[in-house]
């Protein structure tokens, strides 16, 4: 298996009626609603065991810098071990921050999806909003943020392989990310 | 100067005796004092040296309100220059980071060195005559009106008179080098992330502190996983908590060994060990070594806070419970008196070997920060506390912060005798909130304290 870092997209976005785009773009809002719903664990089954999943810290930089992430410092930068303590945390009676729970709303749009030189893989863009709301009056909470998935061809099941997430915003106004985008 | 009495009325007395006024978690008032009264005369920490190593780098940091360019400038000296162009207070500098060797005013053009030097002034002749009309070489962006750093630790003060740094840290030094000098080249850190929480700064700053007892209940979870075994139980009581002058902080007990022994156990490479040994005094030896204490949170007054434990990080196919240990730096900034804003920097020690320094950062991320598995629930109960802190029966509730105490004021424990604890200050083991309470007295002094009329620049 070619390793999801060298999966480059090849040429421009498939066109909306390509089945391959339809079934990247099923994958994405059918994970949404697991995300949406907390089944965390349904989800861990959707990722290939060699998942990479990197949200790096974004930094203001002048034009021309040539980089707005901050050096070598993520906010998430997990594999399939650490994304499983997580959901085993979420699974506990003891994980505070989330009973009660969040009302999440996960907003997937601006699909696009490309082939890749190996055809075990997809490469897909996407941008999501993360609405949240804790309580019944605080204030809700969101994220924004542009997604660059590669997706796997495991049997007929696409998998997601690695997500690269590049928020919106250098400081998050959420007071933690006990979420997944 | 407003006066300011009636806000601290029933304030200052009750901190002093362990009962917390709940509404100081959650008062505009009080926040007003404290911006006039401590954050412009207390030592505020803005970066590490490590943030900055090249002539030229920069990275922009506040004081409250105030933005500050910390710059190493050509000749490789640290300033801290305040972010306002001189003509019509622009910030120069809109970046977060970089490196230059100039920030040039977007409004008008106005240059100035990364030294603070103003060097460039667009038609300086035709409009201010020239050098005799304004001499250009006298001026400089405004420097903090004080700068000193610690083990790399930058810190600024707004009062020029302040106490030097040195001397504010005084012997909270001892334990603040267990987290910033475990070699001779020191730390290196990565970050900062960055998030606003709706809670006070005080409380993340009192919980770093000395809250011992909040870790079984609290971080329950992080047990259950496997991700760290020290919290179990009661486990947290048999270890020390100490206070040593501006800072204090929290302790686990180690099962029996040496220092090598201890320090294999929470996860130190032996290269890191021989290097420890030559950084570290005897007595910081023998706190671990003989005193069998390992440091974990701390806080330094009045909002800078640490963090060192030793989670088992890595899926370890034959059970193995190996643990990695972790360093964190971060800083409570004041937003308002119900906002802060989260900095968490990742520290390292610059001479850990590559795959040390991969794992520990792993630890981090899991464990703290804006995505760490310690740090969700806690701020789920800051945010929680100060929004009831801001209502009128907040103004009627006293919270009982007298852990440790019997109703006499006599100790519940006894303080540790200085051949079972060979740190300054005091310690003791047992639950307590010895530290939250002297964190607070500090407070309580200086907003008791009015302030000197500082001269306009």
């Amino acid at each position: 298996m070619m390793p999801t870092e060298v999966c480059t997209p090849v040429g421009k976005p498939l066109p909306f009626n390509d089945n391959r785009h339809l079934q990247a773009h099923q994958f994405l809002v059918d994970e949404a609603y697991l995300l949406d719903a907390q089944d965390y664990e349904t989800w861990l089954d959707t990722l290939t065991d060699d998942i990479r999943y990197l949200m790096p810290v974004r930094v203001t930089t002048a034009l021309g810098a040539g980089f707005d992430t901050s050096p070598e410092m993520a906010h998430f930068d997990e594999d399939k071990y650490s994304l499983s303590r997580r959901v085993a945390r979420f699974a506990t009676e003891h994980a505070w921050t989330e009973d009660p729970p969040s009302r999440m709303r996960h907003y997937i749009t601006n699909v696009r999806t490309f082939a890749c030189e190996d055809d075990a893989h997809l490469v897909v863009e996407s941008a999501e909003l993360l609405f949240r709301s804790r309580g019944d009056v605080n204030e809700a909470a969101l994220v924004s943020c542009g997604r660059n998935d590669v997706l796997r061809w495991c049997g007929d099941q696409l998998r997601l392989a690695r997500r690269n997430i590049m928020v919106d915003e250098s400081v998050l106004r959420m007071q933690n990310l006990a979420v997944f985008l | 100067m407003a006066d300011h009495r009636h806000v601290l009325d029933g304030v200052v007395d009750n901190v002093r005796r362990g009962m917390i006024p709940a509404h100081i978690y959650n008062d505009n008032e009080l926040f007003e004092l404290e911006k006039e009264r401590l954050f412009s005369r207390t030592w505020m920490f803005v970066a590490h040296e490590s943030e900055i190593p090249q002539d030229g780098d920069y990275v922009v940091r506040r004081v409250l309100d105030d933005s500050f360019i910390v710059t190493r400038d050509a000749d490789g000296n640290i300033r801290a220059l305040f972010n306002m162009c001189l003509h019509r207070g622009m910030q120069v500098c809109r970046a977060e980071m970089g490196n230059a060797s100039n920030f040039r005013c977007p409004y008008h053009g106005w240059t100035y060195r990364n030294d603070g030097r103003l060097t460039g002034l667009p038609f300086h002749r035709e409009a201010y005559g020239g050098e005799g009309g304004f001499p250009k070489s006298r001026q400089t962006l405004l420097p903090a009106p004080n700068l000193a750093s610690y083990n790399g630790l930058i810190f600024v003060n707004m009062d020029p008179c302040a106490q030097p740094l040195e001397e504010f840290l005084g012997n909270f030094r001892f334990y603040l080098d267990f987290y910033t000098r475990q070699s001779p080249g020191g730390l290196e850190v990565r970050g900062p992330q960055r998030w606003r929480i709706k809670a006070n700064w005080k409380i993340g700053a009192e919980n770093f502190a000395g809250d011992m007892y909040h870790t079984p209940h609290t971080h329950a979870s992080i047990v259950e996983i496997g991700l760290f075994r020290e919290p179990k139980a009661q486990k947290r009581k048999d270890g020390a908590t100490y206070w040593a002058q501006c800072g204090g902080g929290t302790t686990y007990k180690l099962p029996p060994g040496n220092f090598e022994q201890r320090m294999r156990y929470v996860g130190y490479p032996d290269e890191m060990i021989d290097r420890l040994k030559r950084v570290w005094t005897p007595s910081q030896q023998q706190l671990v070594g003989e005193d069998g204490f390992m440091i974990s949170a701390a806080s330094c007054f009045p909002n800078l806070s640490f963090v060192h434990n030793w989670p088992k990080v890595l899926d370890s196919p034959d059970g193995t419970d190996d643990v990695l240990p972790f360093i964190s730096i971060r800083l409570w900034q004041p937003i308002s008196e119900n906002e802060t804003e989260v900095c968490s920097w990742f520290a390292v020690d610059s001479a850990a070997p590559p795959e040390y320094k991969k794992n520990s950062y792993k630890a981090y991320l899991m464990c703290f920060g804006s995505t760490g598995m310690f740090e969700q629930d806690d701020v789920e109960n800051w945010v929680s506390l100060t929004n009831t802190a801001g209502g009128a029966m907040a103004r009627r509730l006293l919270l009982n912060s007298r852990m440790g105490l019997l109703s006499d004021d006599r100790p519940v424990v006894d303080p540790l005798p200085s051949e079972a604890f060979h740190g300054p200050g005091y310690a003791q083991v047992g639950y307590n909130e010895h530290n939250q309470r002297a964190l607070l007295r500090l407070w309580a002094d200086h907003l008791e304290m009015p302030v000197r009329t500082a001269a306009p620049a």
